[in-house]
């Protein structure tokens, strides 16, 4: 009768990237989407989309052509989810997610079949394959070794422009610093707060007024992102037109301001496409009905809400997602309790050494799925015929080190939604 | 190669070590005090924190119960900044010996030591997590003892008396001669520099290490390495530490210390004082066997795990390490034909002040000097250096002295740039290297919930600002800080401490890249316009 | 009729006097926040027209909530507009567009039914909604049941008047003795039972049913009667009841049943006109104005100042339908507090009784101050709501004047600076031994045991994120502050002043990537130490300053 009621296609459990991709890719499918999930992987991301960058990782090389290394890790590690898609598959469903992203403002770029140098916080280099189109004047500066100056501010904790100095000097002769005051505000800073003051183009002058003097001899501005939350690439152009320079952007500790700016994106974007979300709110309990659909129990206590759905994807991430928790003596999945491929014990979950260039048993623990992606139940088959799972739930594939985050999460939601609406 | 000259070299900076050197600073014998790595990093920083009534070894060992009753009297009165005098029980769960309990008391009482016995409705309500199944507690005075700030103030009223000390010195050699060491031989493995330092006499003061380090004399110890495991929870779990009743064995203790408690031990041999780290099995072993005596033990979140070795020097050919004596041994290895070299280990950390006493003692016979010990009155002066370990202390000084730009750099203890600052200011003698272990060791950084997580990288940024590092040098410390915090996380990881490691690791090698090299060529990136 | 005249007068004039008091009293003091900008007046006719459309005739905002919601008020609205203007006005409305309108013929016989059938299937939806759904049943109160229960009455003894009507010999026989002129003998019997197997007429005897006299009588009602009165079959609902009530008919008949129905539906009637200008009943007339003056804008947004006029209005349009609560983003504070004055319908109610004066309990002023200051602003009961109030101007636009006549204990705190009110604590701190020892979600370390420390709570803040410089305005952040109170330094949190700022929003809460009940903790925090300025500061007295 009422809205909540109303049974859908679609439930997708996750607001990560994969969930968000799969809302993304299900609802332009023409299905009914319904999506749950709390502040998952997307309000963390760095904002850069990596698609695949090491392998093997033990040996921790790194591949400047993402296909290629594909093509590699899938011949290694066939049980790898890449390994499921074709490159076809892939390049598709991360053209679709990018470009959906541009239609609602926020331009992402990139090379065809090559990574893209970005500095992280850290001051250390990291190759992507898609950045945010406000960082990329940062990688072509980079490649370049352009005259740049970086800015960052008092009060803005984890964001050092000596260190990013320091750390790069030898290969980055031209790179300097300046700290100034925030034009707006003091004391400890927050990006969010930052970029919503620096959406005031009066703001942007003042700042532009204290910079100037350091930046002469420049050619390249480097900023903390905290640009601006919603249009960015706005505040861009017109700081770039206020100093004569090109202006660019460097993820900052999380959490940052890309996450918000994505998670913004989807929170406009997905309504409008007819996706119902329940954002902040996640799956406790789940049944399977009679007719086969199943019915999950969304929140908790008076804010608790049944939505009835025929399919469902899975893309609950992994442990900071709650797709997978981990009990003293076993991993399990929460949602479903469906078996969950790990190390035989906590003692071989994880390396003595926390840098482990072979990265911890763990992280390529999760559910094993069959070739359409439907998860392995107990009996070796899979444990329902509507049920789907992509991104980092899924087992075989250490996204950390392997540097393939988004864009598995990316392919396999396109992948999922594919085989969900065959 | 640089040289250094002094009268007594210690070697070892852990309680006995920095202990001995305030003892001969008073009594103005000049000493400096060489340490392989920081203060406290051996088993003095990897124990309860437990300030001993004496009441645990009433049953096994009488005159160590009597020893750590009068030290404990003693440090309470002269370093009551280091102490927390909580008080302590011993409590019986349904199981234990009776036998063992019914004889408690008794046994108390032929040590002099202080014990009521509790009814246990009073027990429970005096700490509510004890268990259902409590069949007996008794009153002891036990304290809480930090163990950090204990070494630092001990080191730095040593050096407002002349004493000085060197950090990152590993011995790498003895030169011998006319029965007599030389020169002690050292490298700084930070750095890659080596020194070398003349002296009197050397007192080889490390712990678990002083075998090996005899050794390097020829001469001959036989330690047992037992390495002790312990969990430290989110919250402080008691009021008072609680010590199971029953013959000393595993997993008795819980501690509270400052904002944490302190749950522990394990006693498992290993070859080598440097294979001691706390592992997954002692964890689980731990949380099982002492969810019996507090039941939420089997619930709380845990912060960490560390662990500590106890250098258990063998009289005879024993092969379990309870059964050792816990007393200390104070070799003058003359015995070895070594005449101006002296090993003290052994012991706990509550007679650390006699042990420092009786070698000091032994140190002032051989060189000749007639001055008496000071320490068993003498107050331990708080310590700029020291006063940054307390749990609490760093928040409440932000919050009540508050300086407008002072940002709280560790959010998890709350450590603000402030605090860091005076703490870097505090250690001239010790800048250099390792700057982000030392502040580290020096305050609460990287203790609380996110074990360097986040702290790791502010702070970073914030050595970087001020210049204290430079080059990728900076980014090299972070990683051994958080590597070296992972040795006492990745043994509790589960449940929440899971998510916490998994947002971590995302952030280190997902977003940051940190695990890989970034020295070789592929990282200059000049393909790319 | 001398019965009628006098309800309707009564009715009238207890309406009249009603809509005026009320209409006086659209007025009161508000804090005007921005000049009021003008937009032009044919732009504004525009919208006020396409309003009208949407929003009133076809209940536009009413679908937007709910389509249960919106087919029972279109059902109840439409049947109900019907029967006013076609059935109960038909002298001055229906009678002047139909010069040949009688009320017994179709199709107003058969429309009356059908108004009457959709209102009362309305009414049934309406009820089923508050019986079933849970949330609503928390917000229904007297007035809805008031409403639907003399609705209904209206309804049910207007299809019981019409049922008796059917069937009374007696309503026959007045008509057959002011119309019909038998011409022989046998017509009227005739024409009895013709009217009896035809149109449902229950005699007290049973007239022949053969053909020959239900030709007879067919074509004598053909003469003298269908100009008149068409066949009862049409009105779908009152025949079969009239049908119904058949083996009660003799009883009923001579009880005059039609005429006693008639007493009770007019009753009603009267009953609902006279109650119009009262609390709910007058949403007929106030929503609509409401919704065509104010046109579902975004007031400040689009720089409209509304008048004093205007909001109370729409504060008189409120049918406490109770959408807005069932949308609020801090309603789960009201799950926690249990003060209904957080919830906007419910603060609405109290908001009115305060703006006119009527709130005057001490303990209501109370409720009513602390559930006003939970609010986040965030638009959501304005935006939702299907009568088109603008909620969030109303609760802005009040603050002041209730800051002013009912101040919290959390105010006179708020007024004081940091060093000011650290003194008080301390003061209260010394007498704690009187104090109730406070235990909540803040003293328990488990609270926190999920935190990550990511600062996300601290991020999203908005209250942080409009100061200028929140360590010196706010002296702790929201995540400095969980992490005090972690380590169990909760008194270096009390006097901090974003647990005064603190909107309450649970926008930390709600972005908590761990479930951290942040705002929960910040709002008992502030209990914490109202509770202690109450309790301990009478024992304080003199003690320092007083609050």
């Amino acid at each position: 009768m009422t809205k909540n009621d109303d049974i859908y296609d679609v439930m997708v459990i996750g607001a990560g990237f994969a969930g968000m991709a799969a809302a993304l890719f299900a609802s332009a499918q023409g299905l009914k989407v319904v999506q749950t999930g709390a502040t998952g992987g997307i309000d963390f991301s760095t904002g850069f989309i990596d698609l695949m960058g090491v392998h093997p990782i033990a040996e921790g090389k790194r591949w400047k052509n993402p296909w290629s290394a594909i093509e590699a890790v899938v011949q290694d590690c066939p049980n790898h989810p890449y390994g499921l898609l074709s490159c076809d598959e892939i390049f598709e469903s991360v053209a679709l997610f990018t470009r959906f992203l541009a239609e609602q403002g926020l331009e992402y770029i990139g090379h065809t079949d090559r990574n893209t140098c970005s500095l992280t916080p850290a001051g250390t280099i990291k190759r992507t394959y898609r950045v945010p189109k406000t960082a990329w004047n940062g990688s072509v500066a980079l490649g370049k070794k352009a005259p740049t100056l970086i800015v960052d501010f008092y009060g803005l904790k984890g964001f050092s422009g000596v260190q990013l100095v320091e750390t790069q000097k030898h290969h980055w002769p031209e790179l300097k610093t300046v700290r100034i005051q925030f034009p707006s505000g003091r004391g400890e800073l927050y990006p969010e707060h930052m970029a919503w003051a620096l959406a005031d183009p009066a703001v942007q002058e003042k700042m532009i007024a204290a910079i100037m003097p350091h930046a002469v001899d420049v050619e390249y501005i480097g900023f903390p992102a905290v640009l601006g939350l919603n249009d960015p690439q706005k505040v861009v152009d017109h700081l770039a037109a206020l100093s004569g320079k090109k202006i660019f952007e460097i993820p900052t500790m999380p959490p940052s301001i890309a996450g918000p700016r994505l998670r913004a994106v989807f929170d406009r974007g997905l309504p409008a496409q007819g996706v119902r979300t329940h954002s902040q709110k996640l799956v406790t309990s789940v049944k399977e009905l009679d007719s086969g659909m199943f019915e999950f129990s969304v929140g908790t206590g008076a804010a608790m809400l049944p939505v009835v759905a025929k399919k469902a994807i899975l893309a609950t991430g992994r442990f900071f997602g709650k797709g997978l928790r981990a009990e003293r003596k076993k991993l399990v999945e929460p949602v479903f309790d469906l078996p969950v491929v790990q190390p035989e014990t906590r003692e071989q979950w994880h390396e003595q050494d926390f840098f482990a260039p072979q990265g911890h048993p763990v992280n390529s623990a999760g559910i094993e799925v069959d070739e359409r992606l439907r998860p392995i139940g107990q009996s070796g088959r899979p444990a329902y015929d509507n049920l789907y799972a992509a991104g980092a739930i899924l087992a075989h594939h250490d996204w950390m080190r392997m540097k393939c985050g988004a864009g598995l999460a990316i392919a396999t939601a396109y992948k999922a939604v594919k085989e969900l609406t065959r | 190669m640089k040289s250094f000259q002094t009268r007594v070299l210690i070697l070892g900076g852990g309680a006995t070590g920095t202990g001995l050197a305030r003892d001969l600073a008073l009594r103005g014998v000049s000493c400096l005090l060489a340490e392989r790595r920081d203060i406290n990093a051996g088993a003095s920083g990897g124990n309860h924190g437990l300030l001993h009534s004496g009441a645990r070894y009433v049953a096994s060992d009488m005159e160590a119960a009597v020893e750590c009753r009068e030290e404990g009297a003693i440090l309470k009165a002269v370093a009551p900044q280091c102490i927390e005098d909580t008080g302590g029980l011993f409590v019986a769960v349904e199981g234990d010996d009776e036998q063992y309990v019914a004889d408690f008391e008794g046994m108390c009482k032929k040590s002099l030591i202080p014990a009521r016995q509790l009814d246990l409705g009073e027990a429970r309500e005096l700490e509510p997590l004890l268990s259902e199944k409590l069949i007996s507690a008794y009153a002891v005075e036990d304290g809480a003892v930090d163990p950090f700030m204990l070494s630092l103030d001990n080191m730095a009223h040593a050096m407002t008396h002349g004493a000085q000390s060197i950090r990152n010195a590993k011995v790498v050699g003895f030169s011998m001669g006319d029965g007599r060491i030389q020169r002690a031989l050292f490298l700084d493995e930070t750095s890659g520099e080596s020194f070398e330092v003349e002296a009197d006499l050397i007192v080889n003061a490390t712990g678990a290490w002083a075998g090996l380090i005899a050794a390097l004399a020829g001469a001959e110890i036989h330690i047992l390495y037992s390495s002790g495991s312990l969990l430290v929870t989110q919250d402080r779990l008691t009021k008072r530490v609680i010590n199971r009743l029953r013959k000393a064995s595993d997993s008795d203790i819980l501690v509270p210390g400052g904002t944490v408690s302190v749950l522990g031990t394990t006693s498992v041999t290993i070859d080598s004082p440097d294979d001691c780290r706390p592992t997954v099995a002692e964890t689980d072993q731990i949380i099982e066997d002492a969810q019996a005596m507090i039941p939420v033990l089997a619930t709380t979140r845990y912060i960490r795990a560390y662990a500590g070795v106890r250098p258990l020097v063998l009289s005879g050919e024993s092969g379990d390490a309870r059964s050792v004596s816990r007393g200390f041994s104070l070799i003058d290895h003359a015995r070895d034909n070594v005449d101006n070299f002296i090993t003290i280990t052994g012991g706990k950390l509550t007679t650390y002040r006699l042990m420092a006493e009786k070698t000091a003692d032994m140190v002032c016979r051989k060189l000749g000097v007639k001055a008496p010990c000071l320490t068993r009155t003498e107050s331990l002066p708080a310590s700029t250096m020291g006063r940054w370990t307390e749990p609490g202390l760093a928040p409440k000084s932000w919050v009540r002295n508050r300086d407008e730009d002072d940002l709280i750099l560790c959010e998890c203890e709350m450590v603000s740039r402030n605090s860091i600052d005076s703490i870097i200011e505090n250690m001239p003698g010790m800048r250099g290297n390792s700057m982000l272990k030392a502040i580290g060791m020096r305050s609460r950084v990287g203790k609380g919930p996110c074990q360097g997580g986040f702290c790791g990288l502010r702070i970073t940024g914030h050595l970087y600002d001020q210049g204290h590092v430079s080059e990728a040098q900076g980014l090299m410390e972070l990683k051994t800080f958080v590597g070296r915090r992972w040795r006492g996380f990745s043994p509790v990881l589960w449940g929440l401490p899971m998510v916490q490691a998994d947002l971590q690791e995302a952030l280190y090698c997902g977003a940051l890249d940190m695990e890989l090299d970034h020295n070789t060529d592929d990282f200059t990136c000049e393909d790319d316009e | 009729m001398i019965f009628f005249d006098i309800g309707l007068t009564l009715a009238l004039t207890i309406c009249v006097i009603g809509i005026v008091y009320r209409v006086a009293r659209w007025n009161g003091e508000w804090t005007s926040r921005k000049p009021q900008l003008s937009s032009g007046f044919l732009l504004w006719i525009g919208r006020a027209v396409k309003s009208l459309i949407l929003d009133v005739v076809l209940l536009a905002r009413s679908g937007r909530t709910s389509f249960l919601r919106w087919l029972a008020h279109s059902l109840v609205f439409f049947g109900f507009m019907g029967l006013l203007l076609f059935h109960a006005m038909d002298e001055t409305v229906t009678a002047t567009f139909f010069p040949f309108y009688e009320s017994t013929l179709d199709p107003w016989q058969f429309l009356r039914n059908l108004f009457g059938a959709m209102t009362l299937v309305g009414l049934v939806l309406m009820v089923y909604r508050r019986v079933h759904s849970t949330k609503l049943r928390l917000l229904t109160h007297f007035q809805d049941w008031a409403a639907l229960l003399i609705l209904g009455c209206i309804i049910l003894s207007g299809f019981f008047l019409e049922a008796s009507k059917i069937m009374s010999p007696a309503v026959f026989d007045r008509m057959t003795d002011e119309y019909f002129v038998p011409g022989e003998v046998g017509d009227l019997t005739a024409l009895k039972a013709y009217w009896a197997h035809e149109y449902g007429v229950v005699f007290s005897v049973e007239y022949p049913m053969d053909e020959e006299t239900l030709e007879l009588g067919a074509s004598l009602d053909e003469d003298s009667c269908v100009d008149c009165h068409a066949n009862t079959a049409t009105a779908f609902v009152s025949r079969p009841l009239a049908t119904v009530l058949t083996p009660v008919a003799f009883a009923l008949n001579t009880s005059r049943a039609d005429q006693v129905f008639w007493y009770f539906h007019v009753i009603f009637c009267f009953i609902a006109l006279a109650a119009l200008p009262f609390g709910k009943f007058f949403h007929p007339v106030s929503t609509p104005i409401n919704l065509v003056v104010r046109q579902g804008r975004r007031d400040d947004l689009e720089g409209f100042q509304p008048s004093a006029v205007c909001r109370s209005v729409g504060m008189d349009a409120c049918t406490r339908c109770g959408e807005c609560s069932l949308h609020c983003s801090v309603a789960p504070a009201f799950t926690v507090l249990g003060n209904q004055n957080i919830l906007p319908s419910e603060k609405l109610a109290s908001l009115k009784q305060f703006q006119t004066g009527e709130l005057i309990s001490q303990a209501g002023l109370t409720a009513f101050s602390e559930g006003s200051r939970i609010c986040t602003e965030c638009l959501r009961c304005t935006d939702i709501c299907p009568a088109g109030i603008n909620l969030q101007d109303l609760w802005i636009a009040s603050k002041a004047r209730i800051t002013k006549l009912a101040p919290s204990p959390n105010d006179l705190l708020r007024n004081k600076t940091a060093t000011q009110r650290a003194r008080v604590f301390d003061d209260l701190c010394k007498s704690s031994s009187i104090l109730p020892a406070v235990t909540g979600l803040a003293d328990d370390s488990a609270s926190y045991w999920a935190c990550v420390q990511c600062t996300t709570c601290t991020s999203v803040c908005p209250v942080v994120a409009v100061c200028e410089d929140p360590s010196r305005d706010l002296d702790l952040l929201p995540q400095q502050i969980m992490n005090l109170l972690r380590m169990g330094l909760k008194e270096e949190t009390l006097g901090a002043r974003m647990v005064w700022s603190c909107t309450t929003c649970y926008k930390c809460q709600e972005h908590c990537p761990q479930n951290i009940r942040v705002a929960d903790v910040l709002y008992e925090l502030r209990n914490t130490v109202a509770a202690r300025v109450r309790d301990g500061g009478a024992s304080c007295e003199g003690n320092g300053e007083s609050l």
